[in-house]
């Protein structure tokens, strides 16, 4: 099964946002087991969710940004 | 109104006869996404039905509330961008404003996306619906530093326009207020003047019903299959062919198709009453330059060279900086200098010396290339699999996601897709089209499950195939990019051109033998802005996360595959067998072999096993002629190779056994025919 993170994505092709939860988009690929790739449910598009350590640099940007004011 | 008979009630159910009982009815409409249904549900409370819409799968939510001292129906729709339907939820949407009676409206928009809300918006007020419209999430509009002229959208609608945060309520008291007072939108999108004097003919022919007939004609002329059978019930038959003729004669006046000509200059319009009711703090500052580079980037002539540039920065820091300068670190002062000797000396250490060592890093003092170790060796673990994951591939990847996300942090890729969206027409594909074939230049395996979304089977058959055929994956391309950067320009335009040609060819015939319909496709266009270095950074970060877990343990199982196939004698037969092809018909050393073995894997492995091969004169500028015909001519038969394991699987499970093995068995000769072709043709010519 697709591992998403519960959370909001904003799709960087049609500028959609959604919740990642349920939009795993290949339930049925032979690689989805783990698999963090999201799809767009107004596009198609699939990108892979910002988590793991990406998901650690975007928070710590946003903490930066927000200590910064 | 009377709840449907069909489908269950998931939550508790709502006392029908409340529901009957209702006096007046109120029907929530907007966009995906933009907090409709908790807005109802902070009207209704939690006694309601969900049921199928008849007659579909899609479900409907009904409540009742208490609104301006009265009791009302309530009514949730699914979520549309459009009355003029593509799926078969906005249908249940059109299908409930078209047939439902003596109802008003409340359109909830995202407020920090108008103007896919003012779209749908104009297509209420052209319907002559009743409605107030609830600016929804104003609270995240006004943190993005969006403004919006709520007194002047309202003056300009001609109704009530209220902010809401539906999940703090704020806003709802007023909202409610209005709600009873909703009325018809005097906003009416104007078209050219044969789209009008077309309306005009028309409209005579149609019923006045719930929908005014101006809305109607619209839906008629953009070719709405969907209204057919409830036109056939209330249109002579004679009218219905009048209808017909009307709009053929006027599709004939457009090279596009009449929906998105309509779709068109209807979005021109909530475009302007955009302009006119929304402004964006600091970053309107910069906003004309990038909305006129914005512009420029899906202009059919600016918009080439802008591509042009784009393609070149991208090769240069790709193929240039990833490739040669990070490559060669990698592989040289970090994996080939201290991983692979260090990695051999713990485990000469750890391991006393005997059948076991041997097996594992193979015998003591000869080179690893010339052992066939486990661990370490010609095709071991470490120095094969690692290396080639690790110190090749991987910074030639990161350097593409890199260039990649900066495209699409920028919002540079969807006016891609609106740009070779006539290309792909005459493919017989459209621009939805692009949308797989975008993301296949991430990975082929999620593009060919994203083909879903073309409309008919035709299309998703030639997406199939083009993807299977000719689009490298991101890992692909990247290594494509570094192998073209040590080729001369005119060897990098014969593979280009090679490819281009032959995906051409190849989609417009399949267009013209594969039977079905075309479809058409609307794309919203986010504005172009300055890539951000921390999304850049993000972005880039996850792709390397997945490229990790997806690519790295294809690329170890490659090498295990290739170590067996070396230790059991095999995979000299195997590149014996193969060399009538190889070395026969495509004129290169027997060893590229074993690189279209690895291609069975991941076509980036088999790129990256022809990268090694020709690295040394790479590196030092000592490329012939006949190399440079040899690397060209492998690209062009790795490129369009059979897709990769994962690629292959997924197409067997989305296209079906049948379809599968026959992409699969027209490719691999394909690809090596096209190989063949461009030795020839290069030996001669280049």
């Amino acid at each position: 099964m697709p591992a998403l993170v519960p959370g909001e994505e904003r799709c960087p092709l049609c500028g959609k946002v959604f919740e990642a939860v349920g939009q795993g988009c290949r339930p049925s690929c032979p690689l989805a087991r783990g698999c963090r790739v999201v799809c767009c449910p107004s596009c198609g598009y699939s990108f892979p969710q910002e988590s793991g350590w990406a998901g650690r640099l975007k928070g710590w940007l946003e903490r930066r940004k927000e200590s910064q004011g | 109104m009377t709840p449907p008979t069909t489908g269950s009630a998931r939550i508790q159910p709502l006392d029908h006869k409340e529901i009957v009982a209702a006096p007046r009815t109120l029907i929530l409409v907007g966009n995906p996404n933009v907090g409709k249904s908790v807005l109802f549900g902070a009207l209704t409370g939690k006694y309601v039905t969900v049921s199928n819409y008849p007659g579909t799968t899609v479900e409907v939510t009904r409540g009742s509330a208490e609104i301006g001292g009265g009791r009302w129906h309530v009514l949730d729709t699914p979520g549309t961008n459009n009355l003029l339907p593509m799926s078969e939820d906005e249908q249940v949407t059109r299908d409930i404003l078209l047939r439902e009676q003596e109802y008003v409206c409340l359109q909830v928009c995202d407020a920090k996306n108008l103007r896919r809300g003012l779209l749908l918006a104009a297509q209420l007020a052209e319907a002559g619906v009743p409605f107030a419209l609830a600016l929804n999430m104003a609270d995240e509009a006004a943190a993005r530093g969006f403004r919006i002229d709520v007194d002047r959208l309202s003056a300009e609608l001609g109704i009530d326009a209220v902010q809401t945060v539906a999940v703090q309520r704020t806003g709802l008291p007023h909202l409610l207020q209005r709600i009873p007072e909703a009325r018809t939108s005097r906003f009416r999108p104007r078209y050219d003047d044969a789209i009008e004097a077309a309306v005009e003919e028309i409209e005579p022919l149609l019923p006045e019903e719930r929908l005014s007939r101006r809305s109607i004609a619209l839906m008629v002329l953009a070719g709405d299959e969907s209204l057919r059978s409830w036109l056939a019930s209330r249109v002579s038959e004679a009218n219905l062919a009048r209808l017909d003729e009307s709009r053929r004669r006027l599709a004939a006046r457009y090279p596009e198709s009449l929906r998105f000509v309509v779709a068109r200059q209807r979005l021109a319009a909530a475009d302007r009453l955009h302009e006119q009711v929304v402004t964006r703090g600091r970053i309107s500052a910069g906003s004309t330059l990038a909305r006129r580079v914005g512009a420029w980037s899906t202009h059919p002539l600016y918009g080439i060279p802008i591509l042009l540039l784009v393609l070149v920065v991208a090769y240069f820091f790709v193929g240039v900086f990833g490739a040669k300068t990070a490559v060669d670190f990698l592989e040289n002062a970090v994996f080939y200098d201290r991983v692979v000797p260090w990695t051999e000396a713990l485990l000469r250490w750890l391991v006393p010396a005997g059948p076991v060592q041997e097996f594992l890093v193979g015998p003591p003092g000869l080179s690893f290339r010339d052992t066939n170790g486990f661990i370490i060796g010609k095709y071991g673990l470490v120095s094969m699999g690692l290396a080639y994951g690790m110190a090749i591939v991987l910074p030639i990847v990161a350097t593409f996601f890199l260039a990649f996300s900066v495209l699409e942090d920028s919002g540079y890729l969807p006016r891609l897709a609106v740009m070779v969206n006539k290309v792909f027409k005459w493919m017989g594909l459209n621009g939805k089209a692009v949308l797989p074939m975008v993301l296949g230049l991430g990975c082929d395996t999620m593009a060919t499950m994203t083909a879903r979304i073309m409309e008919t089977r035709k299309e998703r058959v030639i997406v199939t195939l083009l993807l299977a055929l000719g689009v490298p994956c991101s890992a692909q391309i990247a290594v494509i990019f570094a192998m073209l950067g040590s080729l001369s320009l005119a060897a990098s335009l014969w593979f280009t051109g090679v490819i281009i040609l032959v995906l051409f060819l190849v989609g417009w015939l399949a267009a013209r033998v594969i039977p079905g319909r075309g479809s058409d496709f609307v794309l919203e266009l986010p504005p172009l802005r300055v890539p951000q270095f921390g999304n850049v950074l993000v972005k880039t970060l996850a792709r390397m996360e997945w490229y990790l877990r997806e690519a790295l343990p294809l690329f170890v199982l490659g090498t295990l595959i290739l170590w067996g196939l070396d230790r059991t004698h095999m995979l000299g037969l195997v590149e014996r067998a193969a060399a009538p092809v190889v070395v026969g018909l495509l004129e290169l050393p027997e060893q590229a072999a074993s690189a279209f073995i690895l291609g069975f894997l991941r076509r980036d492995y088999a790129a990256a096993g022809l990268f090694q091969i020709y690295q040394p004169y790479m590196t030092t500028g000592t490329m012939t002629r006949v190399m440079e015909i040899q690397v060209t001519v492998a690209l062009v038969t790795v490129t369009l190779f059979i897709p990769c394991i994962a690629n292959f699987l997924m197409i067997l499970k989305e296209r079906g056994w049948k379809t599968g093995l026959a992409i699969a068995a027209f490719v691999l000769p394909f690809s090596v025919g096209v190989g063949a072709g461009v030795n020839i043709l290069m030996r001669r010519f280049f």
